[in-house]
């Protein structure tokens, strides 16, 4: 494949090497303000002009499907190995500025979608002022409504806030901002109105090294579409060109494999960057923080210790009269197979080799392959129905009106899984999704097994397994870290109490948490793939549901009802019990912990 | 055997052997009536959870019935057939006359008890501060029996009503529980007394003993005397009043303050001695911090929490630390202190008493003999202190902001050549499988920059960091730590790298931690309440046992005798400074560093 569209191999061949640096301390950093403080994996060099160099030093192009790149690369995937001759004396980087001078183009393909206004602009511009963007930079929005430049950035403007800690020259900033944005009006098939783009953004890219990143804001539909158009039309003649690719990717494991099949056509491994946006919030970045740099989590991390693990997501609304598209998936694609799953197996994986994004992936693939095939009588489902509370009617999934009369899609499931691997036999994963629940949350919980022996037990009375200790990780709202320990009530008596030692975000840390769309976008413009997910997992995640949800459609379960705004079915109590485990989020003692 | 009690100089009172054998036997023949563990308490049923049982009786006063191992104190052979110890963890009936303790109010045979507290020394200021005070909340909030008297004994003549007033100037209530404070104080002052003698007069406790039996009447008498007085009357004081006041037919037993001699040799005197009078589970040797909430608390987080059970070893920690330090000095009380030092005031019982509770094996139960044979295994696995793994230092006079800090040797009441240490910092190395080759420091002294008691359990590094980058080169400065602080606002928290939020990758120590005044806003009880109700109780897993105490002796003795031979010149720091460099250097030689001293110990 990659063979018939030369251009893109060589091209991107010849930038890795006149761009990637490894392992270096960067002396001092092009980015001002927030991002050169910081220590992304990326490291920064200035060069004496001023002008940014990005000296990248993740793998690039290691990925598994890549193979033309790989022995090259390889070479240098330790030490401060110089990548290619010209590079050796990183001090001339300077003198050689000229040709080193790059600028990167968005293109939000499907610009005038939700998805874009909400999150992508918005994101896009909380980099931009926290000077996290290269200095050169377009931003372009392509969609099919005819817009002005001007009318685009109206859109935008709407859309843009400054986080409270940085309300200083705010307006300046965006109005700085909105003049690099630009629209342009296409069809998505079309090549020729992508060629048209590739000549306005060649007009803003000069002479400079240009990259280009197109985030695929639009229907699955029109994927492979888009795709081919930018490959064929709009890709950099000399620098990278990369693909932000949004969920779903398929309904199933034949459908995914097609469009991995399709996208790879046009782009190498490397250049798609399939976007799961779970992996880009702070706890669930934070998760391999804990597990590998502390020590007292190391030797609890294995079935010995460990009882079982849930992994909950649930919303406080239904699908509101947009249930058109979720209607074709329901729960288990949407949150499930790819959300849950992917927090799984970074919660799970062996160490890997080092942080690099191959390495973390390889970990995860081997994860998601040791892993059982979901059963039928480990799941669950549910379904919202409609409820009076407080004089307010809720409705129901069916009431929607983009939803089928008798529509069987799931929008709340539970399921057990198990790995079968050394680490984890026996340990059950639970996973719980639903909406249109009473409160909206994701979490991480680890319940630890029972103390062999208990001195105390005693003071515990019968049921030793409510006296566990639990360690949670809240991924939202209100990010937090705490572990349920049992301790002495003060006082003359001995009575225990189940307290925690916690770790709240938003009281030890002021500033704003940064939205998970920054974090992926800046990671995509930076090259750097940890938080993406690669093929081979995807075909793996997709391998573990598709059966059960063949199994599902087929035998046309009928989903549990549940009250709009309830716990959920209470199947998934059953389905809990089952395993000798309780949902740690409905417990009496819950109430506390908010 | 030597019926001559001389330890040190301190101690010269002579007995005959053959009034000490009778006596003896006449405290033992007590012991069938000790083992009447039916009190008739009248406690709230909220006290539910101590290790005791109650049984509502029909006409709804409370039962209590203690299932502990009253006596079974291993120094005494003689008890054997007694001990309890089938009556331990569970509801059995203790005695034939008990097995129906519905019954207990109809069966006319079984008298009430209780008790008389005598407080020895009652016009000290440990009794002022601490004792009545404790009393007094005890009794407030209900864990007194329903029958009680306190007894003031002292030398200065004083009436009931004098000792009264003395009293109730201490006596506060806690925040929470103001209501009804002043008529509380005054129903707790009624049952106050006072008996003037002198501590080596057995006639003067005689009248004493006529006294208690008064309130005593018609009741089985337990008798509990608190020794608030210096070291060299101890063992007059056990005489007269196991002679002259003992109880007949209940309990009788001693609470003992510190000091407990001044090496192994006048240790082990005191100890002959007081066993000459006492036998050894009569003996309630009080060292208070055991009683602090969050040194009681020190086992139930090992031992009730998965999460801390494979960490409790040499495999994951790599050093413990345990901490004392005041902000002030002898302040013109030092007469006692020169003649002990840091080392024997502090490291050798409260810190050692801690630190042996921290690395002890898990027991085989909670109860007092299997907690204590656990503490002097530990004691028993250690080297003794070698004098280069010993820093000694003394304060000196300081100025800051225009203020004059004395020095140690500028207090009147101290010699001005004294050698005396006011800080003190130790490595010690408890030789068995679990910890070999950990260093347990410690630290204490007087006069340093702040107030605190802590315990810091540093962990080892992350091996094979993946994060290692991100630490620059130390990789222990990045290293877990619990640390649970003793005193003031108790708080155990635990360090951890985190992630700081944003964009970057930059990592963090961050505290998982619980904060007992946030958590817990009700006043957390003084060690002393908790002290005085397990020794009416009997529950002696908070009191130190003769061989623990020796095994403390024979871990410091040779170390204290070097120092004092030697004439060790303390190293001088100022007043109100974080103590002489020297105890860096004796950290760093084990690759340590203070928890509290780093610089992110600002917590």
């Amino acid at each position: 494949m990659a063979a018939s569209l030369p251009h893109y191999s060589s091209q991107s061949g010849v930038s890795y090497s006149s761009r990637h640096v490894r392992h270096r301390e960067a002396p001092a950093s092009v980015y001002q303000g927030f991002c050169s403080k910081t220590y992304r994996k990326l490291v920064s060099d200035q060069s004496p002009s001023g002008f940014p160099l990005n000296a990248v030093f993740m793998q690039q192009g290691l990925a598994t499907a890549a193979t033309e790149k790989v022995t090259p690369l390889k070479q240098m995937k330790d030490g401060m190995l110089p990548l290619s001759p010209p590079q050796e004396g990183l001090d001339d980087l300077g003198s050689m500025k000229e040709e080193r001078e790059s600028t990167v183009s968005i293109t939000v393909v499907g610009a005038s979608g939700d998805l874009a206004k909400k999150k992508i602009f918005p994101a896009l511009f909380a980099l931009f002022y926290e000077d996290c963007l290269p200095k050169h930079f377009t931003v372009y929005g392509y969609a099919r409504s005819k817009m002005t430049d001007a009318e685009l950035r109206n859109m935008v403007a709407k859309t843009l806030t400054c986080r409270i800690d940085k309300r200083e020259n705010c307006s300046d900033k965006m109005e700085q901002f909105l003049k690099r944005c630009f629209y342009h009006s296409g069809q998505y098939d079309s090549e020729e109105n992508f060629a048209a783009l590739d000549k306005k953004l060649k007009e803003h890219e000069a002479s400079r090294l240009s990259n280009r990143l197109f985030y695929l804001s639009t229907p699955p539909s029109i994927f492979i579409d888009a795709v081919r158009c930018a490959s064929q039309s709009a890709s950099s003649a000399n620098g990278w060109t990369r693909v932000i690719v949004e969920k779903p990717f398929g309904r199933d494991l034949g459908s995914s494999a097609a469009l991995t099949r399709a996208l790879k056509q046009y782009l190498e491994e490397e250049q798609i960057f399939r976007i799961d946006h779970y992996l880009g919030k702070e706890l669930v970045e934070n998760l391999s923080v804990l597990r590998f740099s502390n020590l007292v989590f190391e030797p609890l991390w294995s079935r010995q210790y460990i009882r079982n693990v849930q992994f909950l997501f649930s919303e406080d609304f239904g699908t509101e009269g947009r249930g058109g598209y979720f209607d074709n998936y329901g729960i288990i694609r949407d949150i499930m197979q790819n959300h849950l799953l992917q927090i799984l197996a970074l919660f799970a994986m062996e160490t890997p080799v080092s942080l690099d994004a191959e390495d973390i992936r390889n970990e995860k693939v081997k994860v998601l392959r040791s892993m059982r095939h979901l059963q039928l009588e480990d799941v669950v489902i549910g379904q919202y129905k409609s409820h009076t509370k407080g004089g307010i009617s809720y409705p129901s999934y069916l009431d929607d009106k983009t939803v089928p009369k008798n529509s069987l899609t799931p929008t709340f499931a539970a399921a057990a899984l198990f790995i079968d691997n050394a680490r984890w036999d026996g340990v059950p994963f639970l996973m719980k999704a639903g909406k249109a629940l009473h409160t909206r949350r994701a979490e991480i919980r680890v319940q630890f097994r029972h103390v062999p022996g208990n001195l105390y037990k005693r003071s515990f009375g019968t049921d030793l397994d409510r006296a566990t200790n639990e360690l949670v990780i809240r991924v939202q709202p209100d990010e937090a870290i705490y572990l349920k320990i049992n301790n002495k009530i003060p006082g003359l008596g001995m009575r225990l109490d189940r307290s925690n030692l916690n770790l709240h975000y938003a009281a030890r840390y002021s500033k704003e948490i940064p939205d998970a769309y920054e974090r992926l976008l800046l990671d995509a413009i930076e090259g750097e793939r940890r938080l993406f997910i690669r093929s081979d997992e995807l075909d793996a995640a997709w391998e573990l549901f598709t059966p059960l949800l063949k199994e599902i459609e087929e035998k046309k379960i009928a989903p549990e009802l549940y009250p709009y705004g309830s716990r959920g079915p209470v199947g998934a109590h059953y389905l809990a019990a089952k395993y000798n485990v309780r949902w740690g989020d409905l417990n009496a003692e819950h109430q506390h912990e908010s | 055997m030597m019926a001559r009690c001389s330890f040190d100089s301190w101690l010269s009172t002579i007995l005959s052997p053959s009034s000490f054998e009778c006596e003896q036997l006449s405290w033992k023949s007590m012991w069938p009536n000790r083992r009447n563990s039916v009190h008739l308490f009248h406690v709230s049923a909220k006290f539910y959870r101590r290790r005791k049982l109650f049984g509502k009786t029909t006409n709804g006063s409370s039962v209590m019935v203690l299932f502990k191992q009253d006596g079974l104190a291993t120094n005494t052979p003689a008890n054997g057939p007694l001990a309890g110890k089938s009556t331990i963890g569970e509801l059995r009936p203790l005695s034939t006359s008990e097995e129906n303790p519905e019954g207990v109010n109809f069966g006319k045979g079984v008298m009430e008890s209780t008790i008389s507290i005598t407080v020895v020394g009652a016009s000290g200021d440990l009794a002022k501060k601490k004792i009545f005070p404790a009393l007094f909340a005890l009794y407030y909030e209900g864990f007194l029996p329903k029958h009680f008297t306190v007894f003031g004994y002292a030398r200065s003549k004083m009436t009931d009503e004098e000792l009264r007033t003395m009293v109730s100037k201490t006596l506060t209530c806690r925040i929470d529980q103001r209501e009804n404070c002043g008529d509380k104080m005054e129903q707790f002052l009624k049952r106050c007394f006072y008996h003037s003698g002198q501590y080596n007069s057995e006639e003067n406790f005689a009248e004493l003993d006529k006294k208690l039996r008064e309130k005593e009447v018609g009741k089985v008498p337990n008798r509990l005397f608190y020794l608030s007085i210096p070291p060299n009357i101890f063992v007059d004081v056990v005489r007269c009043a196991s002679y002259s006041a003992s109880s007949s037919t209940g309990w009788t037993r001693v609470i003992v303050e510190k000091p407990f001699g001044r090496d192994s040799e006048s240790s082990a005197e005191l100890t002959r001695c007081l066993k000459l009078y006492l036998n050894e589970d009569q003996i309630f040797r009080i060292d208070h911090y055991l009683g602090k909430e969050l040194v009681e608390n020190l086992s139930v987080l090992r031992f009730s929490n998965l999460v801390f059970e494979p960490l409790w070893s040499r495999n994951y920690i790599r050093n413990v630390q345990f901490i004392f330090s005041e902000d002030f000095g002898t302040e013109g009380r030092g007469g006692y202190f020169d003649s002990y030092g840091i080392i024997r005031d502090i490291m050798q019982n409260h810190l050692l008493q801690i630190l042996a509770l921290f690395a002890m094996e898990t027991p085989v139960s909670l109860d007092a003999e299997d907690i204590r044979n656990e503490k002097v295994k530990v004691l028993r696995s250690m080297r003794p202190l070698q004098l280069d793994d010993v820093i000694t230092g003394q304060y000196k006079g300081h100025m800051k902001g225009g203020k004059a800090y004395p020095a140690y040797t500028d207090d009147p009441t101290v010699p001005n050549d004294s050698l005396t240490a006011t800080f003190a910092a130790a490595a010690l190395f408890i030789d068995n499988a679990r910890w070999d080759g950990v260093p347990f420091l410690m630290k204490a002294g007087k006069a340093l920059h702040k107030r605190g008691a802590e315990i810091r359990v540093q962990f080892r590094h992350v091996p094979g960091n993946l994060y290692k980058r991100t630490f620059g080169t130390d990789l222990d400065k990045a290293t877990n730590e619990l640390v649970i602080r003793v005193q003031p606002d108790e708080t155990i928290y635990l360090k951890i790298n985190n992630k700081i939020p944003g964009l970057g990758m930059r990592l963090d120590r961050s505290n998982l931690d619980l904060h007992y005044a946030a958590r817990y806003p009700r006043e957390i009880p003084d060690a002393y309440e908790r002290l005085l109700l397990d020794a009416i109780e009997g529950e002696r897993r908070l009191f130190i046992r003769s061989d623990e105490l020796d095994a403390a002796w024979a871990l410091f003795s040779p170390l204290l005798k070097e120092l004092e031979e030697k004439k060790i010149a303390p190293e001088l720091y100022p007043y109100g400074s974080r103590g002489p460099v020297g105890a860096h250097y004796l950290a760093a030689k084990y690759n340590v560093r203070w928890g509290d001293l780093s610089s992110d110990g600002q917590e």
